[in-house]
C-alpha cells in the first residue's frame, strides 16, 4: 500500500491569505451581460472572486472568452458592472488594466518583431521604461523556457513557441492578475508540463493571481484552487475545488496490487456499492471524505497493497452534472479534450 | 523540468499614457527605418533639404558685398559679374517681390518632392498601420494593455506624422533655417517667412488628409498587400484619371493627389508671385515679362474650394473607415 500516493492531484501548498495580499477580490461582477445581436453570450453573471489560481470552465462557446474580454473591456458589456482589482472596467479603462496581463486564445503578435523585442515592447506599452522592459523580458522568456529562439521573428515561431511568448508578454509587467485563455493549446507534453508548473507557481511564489480558461479539466484540477463553471453564458458554479468535491458524491478508486477478488469480496461484505472497472480498478461509493476506512478494511482483511485515489475525475463529473442541471443533459460527454473550432 | 521563479519584481509607478503612445510611434518608425527603401527615401529627402539650404544660401549671397557669389561671378567674367550685381540690386530694391517669390518657388518645387517621397513611403506604411495588426490580432495585445483605442490611433497617427516629418517637413525646416542662418541680411528672414508659412500650412493640410486616408485604407482590409493596392489605386489610378481633360469634376476630386495639387497652388500662390514680378520688376526683356505672366496664369488654382471639399470628404471617409474597425470605448 502506498498511502502517500492516495490523493490525485497532490495537494497544493497553502496560498497566502487574502489579508496578506491586499485583502480584496480580483474580480467582482454584478449582473454582467453581453449580447451579440439576438444571441446572448453572457447572462447576468454575478460573482466575487478572491485572489488565487482560478479555473474558468465551460464547454466550447460557453462564454468563457467573452467573460474575460468583458473584464478586460475588450468587448463592451451590454449590461451590469464589473470590477477588476477593485477598479471599474468601464469607468477607469486604462487603470483597470495596468496590473492585468492577458494571454488570448488565438495567435497574436506584432509582425516583424523578434520574441524578446515583442515582449519588451509589451512591457513598454504597460508603462515600463525600455531598460526595465528589456531586462524583465529576458527574465520572463527564460522562465517560459525560450532559449536563443527569442532572437528570431515571432512570425517564424511554432505554435508552442507562440504560446510561450504569449504567456511571457502577459507576465512582463509584473501584473497582479493574469487571464490565460487556453494557455496549453498546441504545446507538446513536456512544454505543457513546464507551462502548467509555471502557472501553478505564479500565485504560490509570486502572489500573481491567475484566471485560466480551459476545457482541459485535469489541468484545472491540478493547478487551481477555485473553479468557475460557465455554460450558455450563465454562471453555474463558483467555489473552491475542495468545496465542490465535498458537494459531489464521494468516490474512492482502489487499484489493488493483486487479489482483486478478495478486495471485491471485502468491500461487498462491508455493504459498499462496488463497481469493477475494465482497467481492473474498483470504484467504491464512500460515506466519508476520508480514506481511513479503506486502510482499516485492508488491515482487518490482511489485503495486499493498493493505490487508493479519493474522488477521481470529480471535477469532470461535477462539470457534467452542472451542465445537466442547467438543462444541458444531452451534453453527456462534452468535448473537453478537443480543441475549439 | 522545473520552472524557476527567480524573477526581479517591477513595482514602480507606470509611465504615463503619453510615454506609451510615444513608444508606439518610435517603435513604428524604427521598424520603418530598418527597411532599405525607406532609408533611401529618407536620405533622398534630406539631400533635397540640403539642396534647398544651398539654393537659399546662394540666393542670399547675391546681396552680400564681396560675398561668395560675387567672388565666384568675378572669376567667370564681367557678364556674370553684371548679372549678379543686377540680381543683388533687384533683391535690395524689391525684397518683397524677389525674396518672397524666389522662396515661394523653392518651397513649391520642394513640396512636389516632399509629397512624392511621402506618398511612396506611405505605400509601405499603409499595410503596417492597422491591416497587419488586425491580421495578427495585435490589436488585442494593444487594447489589453492600459491603452484605449484612441491611444492606439494616436500612436498610428504619430507614425504617419513622423514619416511626413522625416521626409518632408524636417528637410523643409532644415533648408529654410540653414539658409536663413547663413543669410547676410535680416530681410531674407522677414520676406521669406510668408512663403515658409504657406509651405508649412500646405504640409499640415496634407498631413491631416493623408493620415486619415492612409489609416482608413489600412483599416479596410486585413491583408497588407490589398491595402497597398487600394492605396496605390487611390493615389496613381485616381490621380491619372483626374488629369484626363474629359474627367468630370467629381471624379477629379476623388483623387487626393489632384485635390492636394489644387491646395498647393492656392497655398503658394505662385501665380501671384510671378504676376507681381512681371508687373513690378524693371525687367528689360519683354519676353521674360510675358513668360512670367503666362507661367503665373498656368500656376493659378482652378478649383480650390472643390479640392478642399474633396479632401474633407476623403478625410471623413478615411476616419469613418478606421473608427469603424476599432471598438469604441
Amino acid at each position: 500500500m502506498n498511502p502517500s500516493a492516495t490523493a490525485s492531484p497532490p495537494p497544493l501548498p497553502p496560498a497566502p491569505g487574502p489579508a496578506e495580499r491586499g485583502g480584496d477580490f480580483i474580480i467582482e461582477t454584478e449582473a454582467l451581460g453581453k449580447t451579440y445581436g439576438t444571441q446572448r453570450a453572457l447572462a447576468d453573471v454575478t460573482l466575487r472572486v478572491p485572489r488565487g489560481t482560478i479555473g474558468l470552465l465551460g464547454p466550447n462557446g460557453a462564454g468563457k472568452s467573452t467573460f474575460i474580454k468583458c473584464l478586460l473591456n475588450l468587448t463592451t458589456p451590454t449590461s451590469g458592472v464589473g470590477r477588476v482589482l477593485g477598479r471599474d472596467i468601464r469607468a477607469s479603462q486604462r487603470e483597470s488594466r495596468e496590473k492585468v496581463g492577458y494571454s488570448p486564445e488565438q495567435d497574436c503578435h506584432i509582425p516583424g518583431m523578434a520574441g524578446c523585442e515583442y515582449v519588451a515592447y509589451c512591457g513598454q506599452l504597460s508603462g515600463m521604461s525600455f531598460r526595465q522592459a528589456r531586462q524583465r523580458a529576458h527574465e520572463i522568456l527564460d522562465l517560459v523556457g525560450m532559449g536563443q529562439e527569442r532572437y528570431r521573428l515571432v512570425d517564424t515561431y511554432s505554435t508552442g513557441m507562440r504560446q510561450r511568448v504569449k504567456l511571457a508578454q502577459a507576465l512582463v509587467h509584473d501584473p497582479e492578475v493574469i487571464f490565460l485563455d487556453e494557455p496549453t493549446n498546441g504545446l507538446d507534453p513536456s512544454g505543457r508540463e513546464h507551462i502548467l508548473r509555471l502557472i501553478g507557481s505564479l500565485w504560490r511564489e509570486l502572489g500573481i493571481s491567475v484566471v485560466i480558461s480551459s476545457h482541459l479539466l485535469q489541468d484545472i484540477e491540478r493547478i487551481c484552487d477555485r473553479v468557475i463553471i460557465i455554460a450558455h453564458g450563465r454562471l453555474l458554479e463558483h467555489d473552491t475545488i475542495e468545496a465542490l468535491k465535498n458537494r459531489h458524491r464521494r468516490i474512492v478508486e482502489i487499484a489493488p496490487a493483486g487479489e482483486t477478488d478478495r478486495f471485491l469480496a471485502a468491500l461487498s461484505e462491508a455493504g459498499l456499492k462496488v463497481e469493477r472497472r475494465s482497467n481492473g480498478r474498483l470504484r467504491v461509493e464512500s460515506a466519508s471524505d476520508s480514506i481511513e476506512w479503506v486502510l482499516d478494511l485492508m488491515r482487518v482483511h490482511n489485503l495486499p497493497p493498493a493505490e487508493v485515489v479519493a474522488n477521481p475525475n470529480a471535477l469532470h463529473e461535477l462539470f457534467v452534472q452542472a451542465l445537466a442541471g442547467n438543462g444541458n443533459g444531452n451534453v453527456a460527454n462534452p468535448s473537453l479534450h478537443g480543441s475549439k473550432p | 523540468m522545473e520552472a524557476s521563479l527567480d524573477l526581479s519584481r517591477w513595482r514602480e509607478t507606470p509611465k504615463g499614457v503619453g510615454a506609451r503612445r510615444w513608444t508606439i510611434i518610435v517603435t513604428g518608425l524604427q521598424h520603418l527605418l530598418r527597411g532599405r527603401v525607406f532609408l533611401i527615401l529618407t536620405i533622398a529627402a534630406w539631400v533635397a533639404g540640403l539642396v534647398v539650404a544651398a539654393f537659399g544660401f546662394l540666393f542670399t549671397q547675391s546681396v552680400a558685398t564681396d560675398g561668395w557669389l560675387q567672388t565666384f561671378a568675378e572669376n567667370l567674367g564681367p557678364r556674370a559679374e553684371a548679372m549678379v550685381s543686377a540680381l543683388g540690386g533687384l533683391v535690395t530694391l524689391y525684397p518683397d517681390i524677389c525674396i518672397h517669390g524666389v522662396f515661394t518657388f523653392a518651397f513649391w518645387i520642394h513640396s512636389y518632392l516632399g509629397l512624392g517621397l511621402t506618398l511612396i513611403a506611405l505605400t509601405m506604411v499603409v499595410p503596417q498601420l492597422i491591416a497587419r495588426d488586425r491580421a495578427s490580432n495585435a490589436l488585442t495585445i494593444y487594447l489589453s494593455r492600459p491603452l484605449t483605442s484612441t491611444d492606439y490611433l494616436i500612436g498610428k497617427l504619430g507614425i504617419i506624422a513622423g514619416v511626413i516629418l522625416m521626409l518632408w517637413t524636417g528637410p523643409l525646416i532644415f533648408g529654410w533655417l540653414t539658409s536663413m542662418m547663413l543669410a547676410p541680411d535680416r530681410d531674407f528672414v522677414v520676406y521669406s517667412l510668408a512663403a515658409f508659412g504657406h509651405a508649412l500650412l500646405f504640409n499640415a493640410i496634407a498631413l491631416v488628409a493623408l493620415a486619415a486616408i492612409a489609416l482608413g485604407v489600412s483599416a479596410l482590409t486585413r491583408v497588407g498587400r490589398v491595402a497597398s493596392i487600394i492605396w496605390i489605386s487611390l493615389w496613381l489610378v485616381a490621380g491619372t484619371m483626374a488629369k484626363l481633360p474629359s474627367s468630370p469634376s467629381w471624379l477629379q476630386h476623388v483623387s487626393f493627389s489632384y485635390d492636394l495639387s489644387q491646395v498647393r497652388q492656392q497655398m503658394f500662390r505662385l501665380d501671384e508671385a510671378l504676376a507681381a514680378a512681371s508687373a513690378q520688376l524693371p525687367l528689360l526683356d519683354q519676353n521674360l515679362v510675358r513668360n512670367l505672366a503666362a507661367t503665373g496664369t498656368k500656376a493659378a488654382p482652378t478649383d480650390f474650394t472643390g479640392a478642399l471639399i474633396g479632401l474633407a470628404l476623403l478625410t471623413i471617409a478615411g476616419s469613418a473607415a478606421f473608427l469603424r474597425r476599432l471598438r469604441s470605448e
